[in-house]
């Protein structure tokens, strides 16, 4: 049994394709026959005329006034149209005068009605006594001052005879260019989704281990092969975040597991011996300032994760920039301070830009705290603010500190990058500052990096947009 | 004073018990919010410990139940950072406060004290004194032994609120919301923390025999002039 849906596309496919061209045929054959009636009916119809045309001079009348018909007229007796004919001669008043052998003791069509024949021919169909459907043409003809009519008719038999014929030939044909049309359409169908096929299997056997693997691309201009350039593109994507979450769990896991260890060989070694209350004092702080980092930790991981869900939104407004710089200067001016360092801050007043202004002062007070960090205590940091083409406006930060060695130059930015891992301990940072700066100022339509000037230390700078109009109040 | 916890939590419970009972709270523990319910309807409570995250009936719920029997105790609901919606809806609920989940002990045990009290409002000193160590809020003086201490603002602002809590634990993150007003705290704020602890320490303490400010290693710090 054939469902209306079966599951394959390919057989979908074939089961629609027949449908319709069986529809096709049927609509076909329909056609052919009424054609086919029409013209045979009309054939006949001539045929009756012409007929009545001729049979009219071949009748007349013996001196006993009995109609004669002159049969040996007829050059070739065997033609259809004089063997098939039914002939029926009638007085006006309706009795039958002359009838041919064929019709024998039928009537053609009975008493003649008012004005049969009169006015040209009276031409019709009709169905005679015995059910024979014939088509009859009459005319009244004066043949030696006595008006006759003249009936002549031929039966519709051959018509649908042929009709029969056709129909019985498309029964038997259609069904075999049916199925010659389904095998073809089945093989076609097939080849065509086979690439489908394949896709399919392949793409089966891509998993999260194996996301190097691709689809493959018969050609790239078809439907099919585009779609499978998209899937590609697709894995490709899905396959760089996949990289990045597999390093960020790994980074993230051992950032936590170095508090935790901390934190159980603390207490596993305050345990093992009895020490003063001083010492477990000690021992205890020391555990809540590994809770502390942990606590901190998880924070900027879940800000971080909240970012890149897409869930933080920015409130975005317009502000000038350096507000922006002396906001984030006042709160670290203490450390700069500490360290002696030799610090400028230098700017247009006037430039205005637009975007979340706690997210990126976040981000101007982890760069410059990156800055200040990097920088030993004597150095200089350099604040500018400048106009960068129409649009943008670049902040820039430059330390006197050791630079950036160029391996690391592709990871500055990436969570959990430290410039020196063996400092990490005390140096408290979790590095995350520059990648979550980096997020606030790629969200607010920035950009960010560095570069080592050739004096030695090192330059960061922030492109934003600028905000053309005055900000509204 | 009473007050009611609830927390399925058992070790942060009791951890918060033993944390308030010696500062003068009777404190009392559910471990369902149903529980809750139940004795915060039939008791009376100075203040009610909720956490949002209850099995059965949530925080939220039981706060909602609460506050539409008309009980006005007042309510601090404890929640985890990545559920800004719980804080909305928890304030929505008519909680009067809020604490993130992990908090220090010291912040809570702030709040606590900020919404026992409340009802009878404190009266805004003008002048604040520990030991030898004397401030006129108004006057913005500061004065150790008959001798002026010359503070920037922000110093003077960070030993205004350490004097305003002295005996008590100050966290960074108090510091970090009450003194700085930032919303966050992060690491470059906690190097700024820090200096400005140890400047503060140089002028306060330094020139002096007893020591005041103290450092609590993983807490905070403190301001007394008792050096345990």
């Amino acid at each position: 049994m054939i469902s209306l849906h079966p599951k394959q596309v390919r057989t979908r496919l074939t089961f629609w394709y027949v449908l319709v061209l069986a529809g096709v045929l049927c609509i076909f054959v329909a056609g052919a026959s009424i054609v086919l009636v029409w013209q045979m009916r009309s054939q006949i119809d001539r045929q009756v005329v012409q007929d009545l045309e001729t049979v009219e001079g071949l009748f007349y009348f013996s001196g006993d006034g009995i109609l004669h018909f002159n049969d040996d007229y007829h050059n070739h007796p065997e033609s259809k149209a004089v063997q098939e004919r039914l002939l029926e001669v009638l007085s006006p008043d309706g009795e039958i005068l002359f009838k041919n052998d064929l019709l024998g003791s039928r009537t053609i069509g009975g008493a003649p009605f008012q004005g049969e024949g009169v006015a040209g021919y009276s031409q019709r169909s009709e169905r005679m006594a015995d059910g024979t459907r014939v088509i009859l043409a009459s005319r009244v003809h004066t043949m030696q001052d006595r008006p006759v009519l003249l009936r002549v008719a031929f039966s519709e038999e051959p018509i649908w005879t042929r009709l029969k014929q056709m129909l019985v030939i498309f029964f038997f044909a259609m069904p075999l260019a049916l199925a010659a049309a389904a095998y073809g359409g089945y093989k076609m169908a097939g080849r065509v989704l086979d690439p489908i096929s394949v896709m399919t299997e392949r793409a089966r056997q891509i998993t999260s281990e194996r996301l190097a693997e691709r689809l493959p691309v018969e050609n790239g201009d078809d439907e099919l092969g585009r779609l499978a350039e998209v899937f590609n593109g697709m894995l490709a994507r899905i396959e760089i975040s996949f990289d990045q979450l597999r390093r960020f769990t790994s980074d993230a896991s051992h950032e936590l597991r170095t508090p935790l260890a901390a934190i159980r060989s603390v207490g596993e070694v305050g345990l093992q011996k009895k020490a003063t209350e001083e010492e477990y004092r000690d021992m205890i702080g020391s555990m809540l300032e590994e809770v502390n980092r942990l606590t901190s930790l998880v924070e900027s991981l879940l800000t971080l994760s909240r970012a890149d869900a897409g869930q933080l939104k920015l409130q975005v407004s317009v502000f000038p920039v350096m507000e922006l710089m002396r906001d984030a200067v006042n709160l670290l001016e203490v450390l700069i301070e500490e360290k002696k360092l030799t610090f400028t801050l230098t700017g247009d007043d006037a430039l205005l830009v637009r975007g979340d202004r706690l997210f990126l002062r976040q981000a101007v007070i982890n760069v410059i705290h990156n800055a200040v960090k990097f920088t030993p205590a004597g150095g200089a940091i350099a604040i500018s603010v400048s106009r960068d083409g129409d649009s943008k406006a670049v902040l820039s930060v430059t330390d006197s500190g050791p630079g950036i060695p160029a391996e690391h130059s592709t990871m500055v930015f990436d969570r959990f990058y430290r410039a020196d891992p063996a400092r990490s301990g005390e140096n408290k940072g979790s590095g995350l500052g520059l990648s979550i700066a980096r997020w606030a100022v790629q969200a607010n339509g920035g950009g960010i990096g560095f570069s080592n000037p050739p004096g030695g230390g090192c330059t960061f700078w922030i492109r934003l947009p600028l905000a053309l109009e005055a900000p509204a109040h | 004073m009473n007050i009611l916890i609830v927390e399925d939590e058992d070790k942060v419970a009791n951890a918060v018990r033993r944390g308030l009972e010696p500062e003068g709270y009777s404190v009392a523990v559910a471990r369902t919010g149903e529980e809750g319910f139940f004795l915060v309807s039939n008791q009376n409570y100075d203040l009610l410990i909720l956490d949002v995250m209850l099995p059965g009936r949530d925080g939220v719920e039981i706060l909602t139940a609460v506050r539409k029997r008309d009980l006005t105790v007042p309510v601090l609901f404890l929640t985890s950072k990545d559920a800004v919606e719980d804080r909305v809806r928890g304030l929505d609920a008519g909680a009067d406060d809020y604490l993130v989940k992990p908090f220090a002990f010291s912040e809570l045990l702030a709040r606590v004290r900020a919404l026992t009290r409340r009802s009878h409002r404190t009266e805004s000193v003008s002048s604040l004194k520990l030991a030898d160590l004397e401030m006129d809020v108004t006057g913005h003086f500061v004065r150790r032994q008959d001798r002026e201490l010359v503070l920037t603002a922000r110093e003077f602002d960070l030993l205004e609120y350490l004097l305003r809590h002295q005996g008590r634990i100050v966290s960074r993150e108090m510091l970090a919301r009450d003194v700085w007003k930032e919303n966050e705290r992060h690491t470059p704020l906690d190097n700024v923390i820090d200096v400005h602890i140890a400047r503060l320490r140089r002028k306060v303490d330094e020139p002096f025999q007893l020591k005041l400010l103290h450092t609590i290693r993983g807490v905070g710090f403190v301001l007394r002039a008792d050096p345990s």
